[in-house]
C-alpha cells in the first residue's frame, strides 16, 4: 500500500511518519515510532492494553486509524512523566502492587491518569468505573485500588510540597 | 524470625519501574533487524488425514522466505517423556481446529497470512471425537494410534476400604459434578522471537514459564545441540500455566529462523491463545461420601474423567493430581479414585493455576456442604472434624510438613461473622466457605534425573555488586524479587546491591521453571543456599584480612563486626576489597532438591502430588441472588492463606488475591464454548474474565505455619487459594436460595432453571406428591 | 491480524463524504469511532476500497436543546459526551442510561452515536476471525449458503445489538439522513430494515447525521435494562428500554417499549405501549405488555446465552421497568 504522512504529537514530540492508511494507531506507535509501552492483548477493542490519551482522553488505539488522528496530541505510558521521573500514578502501580505481570499496566496507568486529571479525589466507585474497559488477570483488581489510592495522595504530597517551596 | 530485616516486610517487585514506565520489554515488544514475521496455518477440520501438502504457490509470492511443513522438523516432542505424541507442524493427521499444519516467515504479516491462504493441504476429513464419555468407548478411528479407546492414561488408586466406610456413615451422598472448560487468558498473547545469527547459533525470545523445557525441545525438535541454542525469557506477560509447556509457535519460530537463517518473530492472535491452550480440561465427576452423624468423614470415592484435548500434554500429570490432592487436605482415612484422562478432537488441555486440583475440590467441597446440611452439622465445624494431625504422612503417602488450615478456618469465620451470619442471612443472601490446598513445587521432576531443581550462581566483584544468576522465570509473580530479598537478606546488604540476571540459559543454571508454585520454596531455598556460602567465603577473607577467627566475624546492615566491639570495623565495600586480595572474583552456588522422605508413595502414579510442603487455604464468600434473573453477585470474599512464610506480604496478598479473582471468573461467567469442535468464543469479547465492575472486594488474610523447610518458613502462595473460591460460591448459592449448581459456570441460567425446578417440586409436594428436591437437574453438557 | 488494504478519505466537507460514498457504493464504508469497524475489518469481513473517516467533520458533533426544538445530537457525538451531558441526563434518563451501559468507558470515549446507531448485526456465526469463518465454511451474511441460526430459511438472524436506539425508539427520536439528494429526516424505527443481513434502509451515499427528539418528550421519565455477562465491555444479550408518562392521578397517557439485541433490528413493542394508555396500574396490565414483548422479541441463537433465558428476561426486564416507572412514578 502506498503511505502518506501522518503528523502526530507524541509524549510532547511532533513526530511525522509516512504510513500507509490502514495503519492502526497501535502499529504506529509500536512499530513506526518503537513506542512499545502500549500493548495488543485481544484483537476485539476488549482488553484496554492498548490504551493511550488522545487530547487527554483515554481511547484504544487498537482500533484507532492513525490518520484519524493527524495532528492530535497523543500520550502513551512512556509520556505520562519525564524521562527519569515518574508520575505520582505510577509510583502508585509501582510500590501498591498493582503491576504483576505489568501487561496490561499501560493501559491502567492512561485510564487512572484521565481519572485523577478529572477527579483528583474520585469516590471507590469511580475509580471502578473509570477502570472497567481494563482487564487485568493477575491481580483481582485489589492492589490497582491500592495503587490508585497511593498515587492520589502522592499527589497531594507533592501539591503540598509544590506549595511551600 | 529474629534479626531478620526483609524477610516479612513488603517490597516492591524489582521490576516495577521497567513496567510502570513502558519500558520493559516483552517478546513482542523486541525487534531485531532483518526480522521476518511467522504466521501459522491452522487446521479448518478437527480430525482429518493429511494426504498432502503442496506448499510450491505460497513459496513462490514475493516477500515469503520460507514455508515449513512437517517434514522440515519431523520429531515429536511434548512436555512428558511419555507423551511425545504433537508434532510442530502435523505430518499424518489434524486433531483439532486449530491443529498447526505449516508456517510462513515473510517480510511483512500481510504477507505471511496472504501466503498461508496460498498453502494447498488436501485432507480426508474423519470423523472427530468430541465428548470425551463417547471417546472412551471408541472401537476404532482412535486420534492416536497406540492410544487404545482414546484413553491417555488411567488410574486407579484405593486406599482404605470405600465401600466399608460408605457402609457404616450415617449420611451418605451421591451427586454428578461438571465443570466446563477454562483458559488462562494471560494478558500477553505467546511470542517468540527466533534469531539465527551468523555463527548458526540460535537465540531465542520467548513467553515462557520454563525456558530449561522449551530449551531441551528446540534443540531435539531444531536437530541442533543444545549449546548452539541460546533462550531468554523476557518480561513475561502472565502465564497461569499457559506457558509453562512449549507452546507450538515456539518451535515453529525456531524452524522457520532454521530454515530462513534469518530472525523470525511469531505473535499469536487472541484466537491463537486459546487454541494453543493448554487450560483446565472439561471434568465430569461422580463424587460419594459417607459422613457420621458427629460429622466425621468415613469415606471418598471420585471417578473422574477429564477431557484432554487432541495431544498428551501434562495430562496425566492433571489426572494424578486430581487423585492425590482429592481428599489428603482432610483426614479421611477411605479414599479411592478411578481417573481418567481422555483424547478428543479439540486443542489440549493442560496445566491451569491449581493444576488438576480446582474441579476436584468444587465436587468434594460442594459435597461436603451437602453432607453437613443431611446431618443438620454446621460445614465450617464439619472441617473442623477431619483436619489432619500434622506432621503427618496421609493416606495416599503425601508428607504434610506444616497445616495452617485450622488457622485459616478460625480466621476467616471469625472475619465475616460467620456464626452469627449463617443460616441467618436475610432471604436472596447466602453466605458459604469451603478450603482448598496445593503443592509447593512437585517432589519429583517430570523428566527423571537427580540434577537440583534449581540452582542458583552468585558473584561478588570489584565493584561490590551482587549478582545473582538464575534460571527461575519471572512470570508476574514476584520471584525475581523473592531472590533478591532472600539473598540480601542472607547476605545483610541492601537489595538496591543485588543485580538479578534471570531466565537466560547462556547465563543461568538450570531451574525446572515457573509452574506447581514451586519457585519460593525451591529457587528460594536454593538463594539461602547460595548467599550462605557466599557469606562464609567473603567472611573468610574478611577474617584473613583483619587477622581474626572467622568465628568472630560477623555482617550486618553491610558493616562488619568482630565479636566484641561496638564499632564496625568496615563496611561491605571495604569486606568485599578484602576478601578478593585473597582469591579474586567472589563465586558461590546453591542448589536445591526436596528431600527423599517428600518423594511420596511406590504405587503407580505415585510421583505425582507429592511436594516438599504444602498451602492451605479457607475462605468465605458472601453473596446474594436475583431470584427474577437468576443472577449471583459475589458481595465479598475473604481468603485466608496459609503460605507458611510471607517473605513479601505486598506480593503474597496479590498472589491470593489473583487466585481467588479467577476462581471468581471459573465459577460464575468464564467457560469455553464448544459446538461441534469448534470453539465459539475465541476472543476476550466472548471468553469473560470478570471486569472491575463484577470483582467483589476481595480480602486477603495471611496464615503463616513456619514450614520447617521453607525457606524462612515460606511455602506457596500462588495458585492454592483459587480452589476454594468456587465451592464456596455454589456453598453460598445454596445459603441464599436455596439450589445446588453442580455445574460450573454458575450461570443466572442455571440458578434460574434450579429454582424453577425447586418450586415445581415445591408445589407437587404441597400437593401430596413427595418427590426428591429439585437442583441437581443441571447436569452438563447439556448447553 | 492484519487490516485489509483500503483508500482512506478524510472528507474536507460533508458534501465530499457524501460524493465519495456514493461513488464508491457497497465497495466504501464509513469509519467514526471504529470500535465496531475495525475488529470487523480484521476479521475480514468487510474489505472495502475506500474507507470514510467522519471524524474530522467536527461540525457532525454536538447536543443542542432547546424547549422548543427538542434535542438534536450529531451522530459523531461520543458516547461519552452524551451519557455526561446534562440536558440529557436531566431531560432524556432513558437514553443517558442507554448509553452508559455500552461497552465501557473507553469504548465509549470513541464510539459515536451514529455508529452506535449503524451498528453491524452480530452473530457467534458471523463475528469470527477469517480462519474460524473458512473452518465453518461461511454463513449466510458472509461466504457461505446458509445461516447456522435457522438453516431451514433463507434468512439472516443475526441480532442487532446497539443500547442506544431502543432508548430513542422510547423517545420518539428521528434520524437526519443527509445523502447526494441533500437531508432527509425519518423516523429512527424506519432506519432498520430487519434484515440481518442488510440492516439499514440508506440509500446510497446516504449518512446518518443526526439524531432529533421531539421537546414533547423532555422530562420524560424512562428506564433501560440490559441483559450482559459483565457490567462492562459486554455488548448487550437482550435489553429493553421504556418511557411512561403517567398523569397526577396515576393514569398512564403515554407509554413506549423498544427490544434490542433479539431481533436483527431495534424494535418497538407496539401492543405493549397501547395497552396501558388511559389505564391505571394493575398487574393484569402488566402481563399483558410482557405478553407483547416476548411476542415481539424473537431471540434465536445468535450468542452463548440461550433464547430462552433471554425471552425470560425480556418479559421480566419489561415488567421491571413498567412497575419501575408506574406502580412507584407519578408525573
Amino acid at each position: 500500500m502506498s503511505k502518506e504522512i501522518v503528523r502526530l504529537k507524541v509524549n510532547g514530540e511532533w513526530r511525522e511518519v509516512a504510513l500507509p492508511l490502514n495503519r492502526l494507531l497501535l502499529d504506529a506507535l509500536r512499530e513506526d515510532l518503537v513506542l512499545t509501552g502500549s500493548k495488543r492483548g485481544c484483537d476485539d477493542a476488549s482488553c484496554g492494553c492498548c490504551a493511550v490519551l488522545v487530547d487527554g482522553v483515554p481511547v484504544l488505539s487498537c482500533v484507532a486509524l492513525a490518520f484519524s488522528y493527524q495532528d492530535c496530541v497523543i500520550v502513551t505510558v512512556e509520556g505520562i512523566a519525564a524521562p527519569g521521573e515518574l508520575d505520582p500514578v505510577q509510583e502508585g502501580y509501582a510500590e501498591a502492587g498493582g503491576a504483576q505481570c505489568g501487561f496490561c499496566t499501560p493501559g491502567f496507568l492512561i485510564a487512572t491518569k484521565a481519572l485523577l486529571d478529572r477527579h483528583p479525589h474520585p469516590t471507590p466507585e469511580q475509580i471502578r468505573n473509570a477502570l472497567s474497559s481494563n482487564l487485568c488477570r493477575c491481580t483481582g483488581y485489589m492492589q490497582i485500588y491500592e495503587s490508585v489510592k497511593l498515587a492520589i495522595e502522592r499527589a497531594e504530597s507533592r501539591a503540598v510540597a509544590a506549595g511551600r517551596s | 524470625m529474629a534479626g531478620e530485616t526483609l524477610i516479612g516486610k513488603p517490597m516492591p517487585m524489582t521490576d516495577a519501574r521497567s513496567k510502570v514506565t513502558g519500558l520493559g520489554k516483552y517478546t513482542d515488544d523486541i525487534s531485531v533487524p532483518g526480522m521476518l514475521i511467522g504466521r501459522i496455518l491452522h487446521s479448518p477440520h478437527p480430525h482429518a488425514r493429511i494426504r498432502g501438502i503442496d506448499t510450491s504457490r505460497a513459496e513462490a509470492l514475493e516477500g515469503v522466505k520460507a514455508v515449513c511443513t512437517g517434514k522440515d522438523a519431523p520429531r515429536p516432542y511434548g512436555i512428558l517423556p511419555i507423551g511425545h505424541d504433537e508434532g510442530v507442524f502435523q505430518i499424518d493427521k489434524a486433531r483439532y481446529i486449530g491443529d498447526n499444519i505449516a508456517a510462513v516467515a515473510a517480510t511483512s504479516a500481510e504477507i505471511a497470512e496472504q501466503a498461508l491462504g496460498l498453502i494447498d493441504v488436501d485432507y480426508e476429513v474423519l470423523p472427530a471425537w468430541l465428548d470425551p464419555r463417547e471417546a472412551m468407548l471408541a472401537a476404532d478411528n482412535w486420534i492416536h494410534q497406540g492410544k487404545p479407546n482414546n484413553i491417555e492414561k488411567e488410574y486407579h488408586h484405593h486406599f482404605g476400604n470405600v465401600d466399608e466406610a460408605l457402609a457404616r456413615a450415617d449420611f451418605v451422598r451421591e451427586e454428578s459434578y461438571f465443570a466446563g472448560e477454562v483458559s488462562h487468558a494471560a494478558m500477553e498473547p505467546h511470542s517468540t522471537l527466533a534469531v539465527w545469527d551468523a555463527d548458526g547459533r540460535m537465540t531465542v525470545y520467548s513467553s515462557t514459564q520454563v525456558p530449561y523445557y522449551l530449551h531441551r525441545t528446540l534443540a531435539d525438535v531444531c536437530e541442533m545441540p543444545m549449546s548452539q541454542i541460546r533462550v531468554i525469557k523476557p518480561l513475561v506477560g502472565g502465564g497461569f500455566g499457559g506457558k509453562s509447556e512449549v507452546i507450538p509457535l515456539e518451535i515453529a519460530a525456531g524452524v522457520l529462523a532454521k530454515k530462513a537463517k534469518r530472525p523470525v518473530k511469531i505473535t499469536y492472535t487472541r484466537e491463537e491463545v486459546f487454541y494453543a491452550h493448554r487450560g483446565r480440561p472439561i471434568t465430569y465427576m461422580d463424587i460419594k461420601a459417607g459422613l457420621t452423624r458427629e460429622g466425621k468423614i468415613t469415606g471418598l470415592y471420585a471417578r473422574v474423567v477429564q477431557d484432554g484435548g487432541a495431544y498428551c500434554g501434562y495430562g496425566p500429570v492433571t489426572v494424578l493430581y486430581s487423585g492425590a490432592l482429592l481428599g489428603a487436605i482432610y483426614d479421611i482415612p477411605n479414599v479411592k479414585y478411578d481417573g481418567y484422562r481422555v483424547l478428543t478432537n479439540k486443542p489440549a488441555c493442560g496445566a491451569m493455576r491449581g493444576h488438576g486440583t480446582v474441579n476436584v475440590r468444587f465436587a468434594v467441597e460442594a459435597m461436603l456442604d451437602a453432607l453437613a446440611h443431611d446431618a443438620g452439622l454446621d460445614p465450617l465445624e464439619v472441617r473442623r472434624r477431619n483436619l489432619l494431625k500434622a506432621p503427618c504422612i496421609t493416606v495416599n503417602g503425601l508428607r504434610v510438613t506444616s497445616y495452617g488450615l485450622p488457622e485459616c478456618i478460625e480466621r476467616v469465620a471469625e472475619r465475616s461473622g460467620w456464626n452469627e451470619k449463617k443460616g441467618k442471612m436475610p432471604p436472596g443472601r447466602g453466605i458459604g466457605m469451603a478450603c482448598s490446598h496445593y503443592v509447593s513445587g512437585a517432589a519429583n521432576p517430570i523428566i527423571r534425573s537427580n540434577i537440583p531443581h534449581t540452582t542458583i550462581n552468585l558473584k561478588i566483584d570489584r565493584d561490590a555488586t551482587v549478582t545473582v544468576y538464575s534460571g527461575a522465570a519471572e512470570i508476574g509473580q514476584g520471584s525475581d524479587t523473592m531472590q533478591v530479598q532472600i539473598i540480601a537478606e542472607v547476605l545483610s546488604v541492601d537489595p538496591q546491591r543485588v543485580r538479578l540476571v534471570a531466565a537466560d540459559t547462556d547465563l543461568t543454571p538450570i531451574d525446572l521453571g515457573s509452574y506447581s508454585s514451586r519457585v519460593t520454596f525451591m529457587a528460594g531455598n536454593a538463594c539461602i543456599d547460595a548467599a550462605k556460602n557466599m557469606r562464609a567465603q567473603l567472611l573468610a577473607g574478611v577474617a584473613k584480612k583483619l587477622g581474626v577467627d572467622p568465628a568472630q566475624i560477623d555482617l550486618r546492615n553491610e558493616q562488619i563486626f568482630v565479636a566484641g566491639e561496638a564499632q564496625p570495623r568496615m563496611n561491605f565495600d571495604q569486606a568485599v576489597a578484602a576478601a578478593l586480595e585473597f582469591q579474586g572474583g567472589l563465586v558461590a552456588r546453591g542448589t536445591y532438591a526436596p528431600p527423599e522422605e517428600a518423594r511420596g508413595g511406590k504405587f503407580k502414579g505415585s510421583g505425582v502430588g507429592p511436594s516438599p510442603s504444602y498451602s492451605y487455604s479457607a475462605q468465605v464468600v458472601e453473596v446474594h441472588v436475583d431470584e427474577e434473573t437468576g443472577r449471583v453477585t459475589v458481595d465479598n470474599i475473604i481468603a485466608a492463606h496459609d503460605c507458611g512464610r510471607a517473605l513479601n506480604p505486598l506480593t503474597v496478598e496479590g498472589q491470593i488475591e489473583g487466585s481467588v479473582y479467577m476462581g471468581l471468573g471459573q465459577a460464575l461467567q468464564e467457560e469455553m464454548i464448544w459446538l461441534d469442535g469448534r470453539l465459539m468464543n475465541p476472543s476476550l469479547l466472548e471468553y469473560r474474565i470478570p471486569s472491575t465492575l463484577e470483582t467483589p472486594e476481595i480480602e486477603s488474610i495471611i496464615v503463616e505455619s513456619m514450614d520447617p523447610e521453607g525457606p524462612f518458613g515460606a511455602k506457596e502462595a500462588g495458585e492454592g487459594s483459587l480452589a476454594a473460591t468456587i465451592p464456596a460460591i455454589a456453598n453460598a448459592v445454596f445459603d441464599a436460595v436455596g439450589v445446588r449448581i453442580n455445574t460450573l459456570p454458575i450461570t443466572p441460567e442455571k440458578v434460574l432453571a434450579a429454582l424453577e425446578a425447586k418450586k415445581k417440586s415445591e408445589r407437587v409436594k404441597a400437593s401430596g406428591n413427595g418427590g426428591p428436591a429439585g437442583g441437581n437437574g443441571n447436569r452438563g453438557g447439556s448447553r | 491480524m492484519t487490516m485489509p488494504a483500503f483508500r482512506l478519505a478524510r472528507p474536507a466537507s460533508l458534501d465530499e463524504a457524501v460524493r465519495i460514498l456514493a461513488d464508491g457504493g457497497p465497495e466504501a464504508m464509513i469509519i467514526a469511532g471504529g470500535t465496531d469497524l475495525v475488529p470487523n475489518l480484521q476479521m475480514k469481513l468487510f474489505t472495502p476500497r475506500v474507507v470514510v473517516d467522519l471524524k474530522p467533520r467536527r461540525e457532525l458533533s454536538g447536543i443542542e436543546f432547546s424547549p422548543g426544538r427538542g434535542l438534536r445530537i450529531g451522530a459523531l457525538t461520543t458516547l461519552t459526551a452524551i451519557m455526561e451531558s446534562p440536558v440529557v441526563r436531566a431531560k432524556f434518563p432513558v437514553l443517558a442510561a442507554a448509553v452508559g451501559t455500552i461497552a465501557g468507558p473507553l469504548q465509549r470515549n470513541m464510539g459515536t452515536l451514529g455508529g452506535n446507531l449503524c451498528l453491524e448485526t452480530r452473530c457467534r456465526w458471523y463475528n469470527q476471525s477469517d480462519f474460524w469463518r473458512t473452518a465453518l465454511g461461511g454463513c449466510l451474511k458472509k461466504d457461505g449458503p446458509i445461516c447456522h441460526v435457522a438453516p431451514a430459511g433463507k434468512f439472516c438472524w443475526a441480532a442487532w445489538s446497539g443500547d442506544a436506539a431502543p432508548a430513542l425508539l422510547t423517545l420518539d427520536a428521528e434520524v437526519e439522513v443527509t445523502g447526494p439528494g441533500g437531508a432527509r429526516r425519518m423516523p429512527l424505527g424506519d432506519l432498520y430494515t430487519g434484515d440481518g443481513m442488510d440492516r439499514l434502509r440508506l440509500g446510497r451515499g446516504e449518512i446518518l447525521t443526526a439524531v432529533h427528539v421531539p421537546a414533547r418528550m423532555a422530562g420524560r421519565r424512562g428506564v433501560y435494562h440490559k441483559l450482559r455477562i459483565r457490567n462492562s465491555i459486554d455488548y448487550p444479550l437482550a435489553g429493553v428500554a421504556v418511557t411512561m408518562l403517567v398523569d397526577g392521578q396515576g393514569v398512564c397517557r403515554e407509554a413506549c417499549v423498544a427490544l434490542t439485541a433479539v431481533n436483527p433490528a431495534p424494535v418497538v413493542v407496539r401492543d405493549a405501549g397501547q395497552a396501558l394508555i388511559g389505564r391505571r396500574f394493575e398487574p393484569a396490565l402488566i402481563e399483558q405488555a410482557t405478553h407483547a414483548a416476548i411476542s415481539t422479541g424473537k431471540p434465536l441463537t445468535t450468542s452463548a446465552s440461550t433464547p430462552v433465558y433471554r425471552r425470560e428476561m425480556v418479559r421480566l426486564f419489561t415488567r421491571r421497568a413498567l412497575e419501575e416507572l408506574w406502580k412507584n412514578g407519578r408525573a
